[in-house]
C-alpha cells in the first residue's frame, strides 16, 4: 500500500499553503463569497419554491372568481348549487378572505375567515385557532405579533369598512414551518369577516370546487365558463406551472451555470494576472530534480486546489445556510421588502436541494481544481535541469 | 559505474540560436572516485552534470550509470534512477524558502512509501551527523551560507545515494567553509561513495585526494588525469 507517499505528499502541500497564506487567503476569500452569494440565491429561490408548492398542495383544483371590467369582485355564494349540477363536480365550497391595510405599520395582513380547508392545517399553529363562530377572536401570523408587539392573550384593532373599531382578542399565533405563507395571516370567524369588510350576506371572495377526477378539471373549468360568462376560472395546475417557471430547476441551473462561469473567469483572471510565479516554477524544479515524479507534484497541486475550493466552498454555504435560514436573507431584504414590510422579519423553513448544491459543487471545484494542475503541469514536464542553472 | 559515449548535448537545436553545450564527451568514473569536472565558464560542467545525474537527455550518445543506459529511459524511470542514486548539491543550494531545514532535507523522501515517524527520525540522524540538528526548525532562509549548504548536503544525503554530484559548492563559500565542505565530501568518499563536483576553484581540484579530473573547454573533453 503506498497511503504514507499520499499522506507525505498532503502533509507538504499544507504546508506550501500556508507559506503562500496571503495569496491564498485572497483566493479562498473571493471563492467563499461567490459560494456565498449564489449559495444564498439558491438556497432562498428553493425554499420559496417548496412553500409555495406547499401552500398549492393545500389549495382546491379548481376556484371560481368573479370579474367585473376584469376586476375581481365578489361571487353569490347562489351559483354554487348551479356548479354543482356539473357532473364530476364533487363539493363547492365559499371561500372568505381580503387584504387589510394597517396604517400604523403601513402593511397589508391577508385575513381570512376560518373554515375546513384551514383547520387543515391545524399543526401550523400555537394556541389555537378561532372557532367558526367564535366572534372576536382571531389567530395571527408571526409577521404580524411581531410587527405589532401582539402576543396570545392581548388584543389587535381593526376598523370595519363602516369605520367602527373592532377588536379581536388573539387565540394563537402562527409557527415557522411555514412562515412565507402565514407570516401576515389573520385568521378570524366568518360572521366576523362579513362585518369587517361589510360583505352583504349571500356573498363569498371566491369558491373552491372540489373535482372528483382530477384530469376532468380543465373540462369542467370551460363549462362553468360557458354556464357564468362573468367569472374566472382558476386552475391549481396553472398556478404550479407559473411557480415553476419563476422558481423553477431552470433558473437554478442557469444560475448555477452563470456562477460557475464567473468563478472560471475570476479564477482566470487571477492566473493571468499572477500566473506561476518564478518562486513556484522554481520549486517544481526543485522538487522534480530530487526525485519527485511529474505525478506526485501534480498529486500536490491538486491537494492544493481541493484544499482552498473545498474550503472555501464549504464556508461559503454554511454562511448562505446561516444568512438565508437564520438571518431571514437579509442581505436581499431590499430587494424582498416590495413584497411587505411584514417579510423582512421572516425565517424561511430550510429546504435544501442536493442536487443544486452538487451541481454548483462540481461546477466550481472541478474548475478551480483544473486550473491550479494545468500552469503547473506545463512546468513539471519540462526537463528539471533548468534548476542547475537557478 | 558511470560512464559516458560521444555524448552531445544541443540546445535549441534547429534554432537560431542552436548551441552545442557538450560535444562528444567520453569519460569513465568508477565507484569510489573523488572526480572533478574543471574548466572555464561555459565550458559545458553543469550540462555533464545535469546528463550523468538524469536531469535531462543527450542529443545523441549514452550515458550509462551502473550497468543501465539512462539517456533513453521513459520518465517515470530517469525520476527512480535520479532518486535513488544520486543526491545533488546546487549551486545556488535550490532549498524551498520558507520551509524548514527539517522539511527541506525531507523533500525527497515526501513522495515514497516511508513511514512520516520513520522519515523524521532519518532525517533528524542526518542533521545531526551534519551537526545541524539544533538548526532543524529554523526557516532556511534565515540560515548562514555554510548552514544553508550543510542543509542542502543533508537533502542530497537523505535517500542514501551512491553518488553524490556537487555544482559549483564553494563558489559562496570563504575558505575556511570551503575547507570544510571538501572535508565532508572526502569523508563521503571513505564510506564508499563517489563524488563528482564541477568546479573552476583550484582549492577543489588541487586537493591530494581528488583523484580524477576531467578538464573541459567549449563542450569538449581537454584532458583527463587520474592519480593512483
Ligand atoms: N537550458 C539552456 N538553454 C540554452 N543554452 C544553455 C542552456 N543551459 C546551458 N546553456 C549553454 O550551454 C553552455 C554550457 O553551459 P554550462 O552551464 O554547462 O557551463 P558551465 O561550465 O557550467 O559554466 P559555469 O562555470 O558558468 O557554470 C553555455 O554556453 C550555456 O549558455
Ligand atoms: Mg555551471
Amino acid at each position: 500500500m503506498s497511503i504514507n507517499r499520499h499522506f507525505n505528499i498532503l502533509d507538504y502541500t499544507l504546508q506550501s499553503l500556508l507559506r503562500r497564506k496571503f495569496k491564498n487567503i485572497g483566493i479562498i476569500i473571493v471563492f467563499t463569497f461567490v459560494i456565498f452569494i449564489t449559495g444564498s440565491v439558491l438556497l432562498l429561490s428553493y425554499s420559496f419554491k417548496k412553500e409555495a408548492m406547499l401552500m398549492l398542495k393545500n389549495s382546491p383544483e379548481l376556484i371560481i372568481q368573479k370579474t367585473m371590467a376584469g376586476r375581481h369582485e365578489l361571487i353569490p355564494v347562489g351559483i354554487s348549487s348551479e356548479i354543482m349540477k356539473i357532473p364530476g363536480v364533487s363539493k363547492v365550497e365559499p371561500r372568505y378572505w381580503g387584504y387589510y391595510y394597517d396604517s400604523l405599520i403601513k402593511a397589508n395582513y391577508t385575513i381570512l375567515a376560518s373554515g375546513e380547508s384551514l383547520s387543515a392545517n391545524n399543526r401550523l399553529l400555537k394556541g389555537r385557532l378561532p372557532g367558526i363562530n367564535e366572534n372576536n377572536t382571531a389567530a395571527i401570523g408571526r409577521g404580524v405579533s411581531e410587527a405589532r408587539f401582539l402576543n396570545t392573550d392581548s388584543s389587535i384593532s381593526m376598523q370595519t369598512a363602516g369605520g367602527r373599531p373592532m377588536d379581536f382578542w388573539i387565540t394563537g399565533i402562527f409557527e415557522a414551518d411555514s412562515e412565507l405563507l402565514t407570516s401576515d395571516l389573520i385568521v378570524i370567524s366568518r360572521a366576523d369577516f362579513m362585518k369587517l369588510f361589510g360583505i352583504p350576506e349571500q356573498m363569498a371572495t371566491d369558491l373552491a370546487v372540489t373535482v372528483s377526477n382530477e384530469t376532468e378539471t380543465v373540462v369542467i373549468a370551460k363549462k362553468i365558463l360557458s354556464q357564468f360568462p362573468d367569472t374566472r376560472p382558476i386552475l391549481r395546475s396553472e398556478i404550479i406551472r407559473t411557480y415553476d417557471a419563476v422558481f423553477g430547476w431552470r433558473s437554478g441551473l442557469i444560475l448555477t451555470l452563470f456562477s460557475g462561469a464567473l468563478i472560471a473567469f475570476i479564477i482566470l483572471a487571477w492566473d493571468k494576472a499572477t500566473g506561476l510565479s518564478a518562486e513556484e516554477k522554481q520549486e517544481i524544479g526543485i522538487l522534480k530534480a530530487i526525485g519527485w515524479e511529474t505525478s506526485d507534484v501534480l498529486e500536490m497541486k491538486f491537494w492544493e486546489g481541493l484544499v482552498i475550493s473545498l474550503t472555501s466552498f464549504l464556508i461559503g454555504i454554511i454562511l448562505a445556510y446561516i444568512h438565508i435560514f437564520f438571518f431571514g436573507a437579509s442581505i436581499f431584504a431590499p430587494a424582498l421588502k416590495g413584497w411587505s414590510v411584514i417579510y423582512p422579519n421572516f425565517k424561511l423553513a430550510p429546504y435544501i436541494d442536493f442536487y443544486q448544491i452538487s451541481i454548483l459543487m462540481s461546477l466550481t471545484i472541478v474548475p478551480y481544481i483544473a486550473s491550479t494542475i494545468i500552469p503547473s503541469w506545463k512546468a513539471s514536464i519540462t526537463e528539471p535541469d533548468i534548476v542547475m542553472r537557478g | 559505474m558511470i560512464r559516458t559515449e560521444n555524448v552531445t548535448k544541443y540546445f535549441n537545436r534547429n534554432k537560431p540560436d542552436e548551441l552545442v553545450a557538450v560535444r562528444d564527451v567520453s569519460f569513465e568514473i568508477n565507484k569510489g572516485d573523488f572526480a572533478v569536472f574543471k574548466g572555464p565558464s561555459g565550458s559545458g560542467k553543469t550540462t555533464l552534470l545535469s546528463l550523468i545525474g538524469c536531469m535531462s537527455r543527450p542529443t545523441s550518445g549514452r550515458v550509462i550509470v551502473g550497468d543501465r543506459d539512462v539517456s533513453r529511459l521513459p520518465e517515470r524511470f530517469m525520476t527512480e534512477v535520479r532518486r535513488n542514486t544520486f543526491g545533488f548539491i546546487f549551486q545556488q543550494f535550490n532549498l524551498i524558502r520558507g520551509v524548514t531545514v527539517c522539511d527541506n532535507v525531507m523533500l525527497p523522501l515526501f513522495p515514497t512509501d516511508i513511514k512520516p515517524s520513520e522519515l523524521r527520525k532519518r532525517t533528524e540522524n542526518t542533521l545531526d551527523n551534519l551537526n545541524m540538528l539544533r538548526r532543524k526548525d529554523f526557516l532556511v532562509q534565515k540560515l548562514s551560507g555554510g548552514e544553508q549548504q550543510r542543509t542542502a548536503i543533508a537533502r542530497a544525503l537523505i535517500n542514501n545515494p551512491d553518488i553524490i554530484l556537487a555544482d559549483e559548492p564553494t563558489a559562496h563559500l570563504d575558505t575556511h567553509l570551503s575547507e570544510e565542505f571538501l572535508s565532508m565530501m572526502k569523508k563521503l568518499q571513505e564510506q564508499e561513495k563517489t563524488i563528482i563536483i564541477a568546479t573552476h576553484d583550484p582549492l577543489v581540484y588541487e586537493k591530494e585526494y581528488v583523484n580524477l579530473v576531467i578538464e573541459m573547454r567549449d563542450g569538449m573533453v581537454r584532458q583527463i588525469t587520474r592519480k593512483g
